[in-house]
């Protein structure tokens, strides 16, 4: 037997485990088209979001369309380093001309990608709650106006991608979000105190539970005789494991 | 007779005739004509400076604010000269020194390298310039957590009271932006003119000023340069522009340097040669 946890702990564990199965359709294909969208409209040579890993001291790039774009994505650059970095960690969108007079920024992204970009624009993905990362705009067409109104018009671009974002972390971290959001209706302030103590330890979703989850989205979408079919399988599945009682149940 | 709270300083027997700090006509001339900064300490929160970029010179003090879980508040300080993490702090100073050449500079470096206590990194780090006596300071980050609010705001109202002018860089990005928003800070955007002492004033608040921001030649990393734009280039202008005037004139308050400034901004004083 597992030790007894507190309610609050078993909730948060079954909202974070459950939650990525009420993630909407088409999170990722959204963000794409964002960096799709925003390096049409500026003319440009690539364009990319990375976001802040969860110990923040990396950035991890999600999505990227352009020159490099299957190189970029998926890799991590530390946060601590870089224009990028820089963006990050100030909350404050920059421009930089000639990127390749800036040591540190040719030595990471551009070596990795093969892409050594002349121009960026990035700025910073922010909600209300926190800071998620960074999208990065590289050669803009020079013929292109000021960069100041370039910036403006990344800024709704950047409001877009946080808010898709934001959305989906939602559902990743159903556990803290459900503690949180009781937290801020409790008027009793040491209920309130505690379980934004426990939201900042809610657990994360374990990945075969998750993968779990995902499966049981995928079955939703499916028809009544399939969605049987799987019920039926997955009786015979438990029936079997009750069977063999493992007492493996962590 | 016995008087409300906070009264007794307007008491007949006690009020104190102060000296006035403004003359009927603001000029540039009377502002800054001959002043070099000398004796007004400006403080960089931010990456850090390079005190050894031809275009710093030198620094007169530096404090490394970092998040560390083991100590009090989970912040640590550790004063002592130290280097510039992103290249970005070393830009604002360049900016600052080419204005107020004899200023004095402070480097409070509070990015560094994770974003873990942030929030409370940069308010510690803005608690450290109250508590060292700066005159001026310079803020080119932002963060737009909800849950900063009130500590922000906290400072920023006890510098406006000590007479600490934050100069604060506003951000692009939709939604809000501490300390940059709160009335008592000057909140900079940038504009494209390349006149370091051309700055535009905004009767529209949160944003207040504009100073250049745009392509600009700055200083950066490993001594070199870079041609950079950002709202947090223009920061620095009126920064330095603030400095100068306060090394002439170093009686004068937050809301009187306001004053001057919104006086002296290019868009004023071209409707008033206009007529």
């Amino acid at each position: 037997m597992s030790p007894r946890r507190d309610p609050v702990t078993t909730l948060a564990r079954l909202a974070a485990d459950l939650g990525v199965s009420f993630l909407p359709a088409g999170h990722q294909e959204l963000l794409r088209s964002i960096t799709e969208a925003a390096r049409r409209l500026f003319e440009a040579g690539a364009c990319s979001i990375a976001l802040l890993t969860d110990d923040g001291a990396e950035l991890q790039f999600i999505t990227a369309s352009g020159a490099g774009a299957d190189a970029v994505t998926e890799m991590r650059i530390p946060a601590g380093q870089g224009i990028a970095g820089w963006v990050v960690m100030s909350g404050q969108a920059i421009a930089v001309d000639d990127v390749a007079q800036d040591p540190r920024f040719a030595a990471t992204v551009a070596q990795a990608t093969g892409y050594v970009p002349r121009s960026i624009l990035a700025m910073p993905l922010e909600t209300a709650r926190r800071v998620l990362g960074v999208i990065e705009v590289l050669d803009r067409a020079e013929h292109r106006a000021a960069t100041n109104r370039d910036m403006e018009l990344l800024g709704v671009f950047a409001a877009q991608a946080a808010l898709a974002i934001e959305s989906s972390t939602v559902f990743n971290d159903l556990g803290r979000f459900l503690l949180e959001a009781w937290a801020g209706a409790s008027t009793d302030t040491d209920l309130a105190d505690r379980l934004r103590r426990h939201a900042s330890t809610a657990p994360q979703p374990r990945k075969d539970m998750a993968e779990i989850a995902g499966l049981f989205y995928e079955l939703g979408q499916s028809s009544a005789s399939e969605r049987r079919l799987a019920a039926r399988v997955l009786r015979e599945v438990l029936a079997y494991t009750r069977d063999r009682s493992t007492g493996d149940d962590d | 007779m016995s008087l409300p709270a906070w009264s007794e300083q307007f008491d007949r027997d006690r009020l104190r005739n102060v000296p006035s700090t403004l003359p009927p006509i603001i000029t540039r001339e009377w502002a800054w004509a001959g002043a070099t900064g000398a004796g007004v300490r400006v403080a960089v929160v931010d990456s850090g400076v390079d005190a050894g970029h031809p275009a710093v010179g030198h620094v007169d003090g530096a404090v490394i604010v970092e998040h560390d879980p083991e100590a009090p508040s989970h912040v640590r300080f550790v004063e002592g000269a130290h280097g510039d993490v992103f290249g970005h702090g070393t830009a604002c100073a360049g900016i600052i020194r080419s204005i107020a050449p004899d200023c004095e500079l402070f480097s409070v470096r509070v990015l560094g390298a994770r974003l873990t206590g942030k929030g409370h990194v940069f308010a510690a780090g803005l608690r450290w310039t109250l508590e060292h006596d700066m005159n001026v300071v310079n803020m080119s980050l932002s963060t737009g957590k909800q849950d900063y609010f009130g500590l922000f705001h906290e400072i920023a109202d006890a510098a406006y009271f000590r007479n600490v002018m934050l100069v604060c860089a506003v951000n692009n990005v939709p939604g809000p932006s501490y300390p940059s928003e709160y009335a008592s800070v000057f909140s900079v955007a940038a504009h494209v003119d390349k006149d370091p002492l051309h700055f535009d004033y905004n009767p529209e608040p949160p944003v207040e000023f504009g100073a250049p921001g745009v392509s600009l030649d700055v200083a950066w990393l490993d001594r070199g340069r870079l041609t950079a734009s950002g709202n947090s280039f223009a920061a620095p202008h009126i920064a330095g522009i603030v400095a100068l005037t306060l090394s002439k004139h170093p009686r004068l308050t937050t809301f009187e340097m306001k004053t001057v400034l919104a006086s002296l901004a290019d868009n004023r004083t071209a409707a008033l040669r206009a007529g």
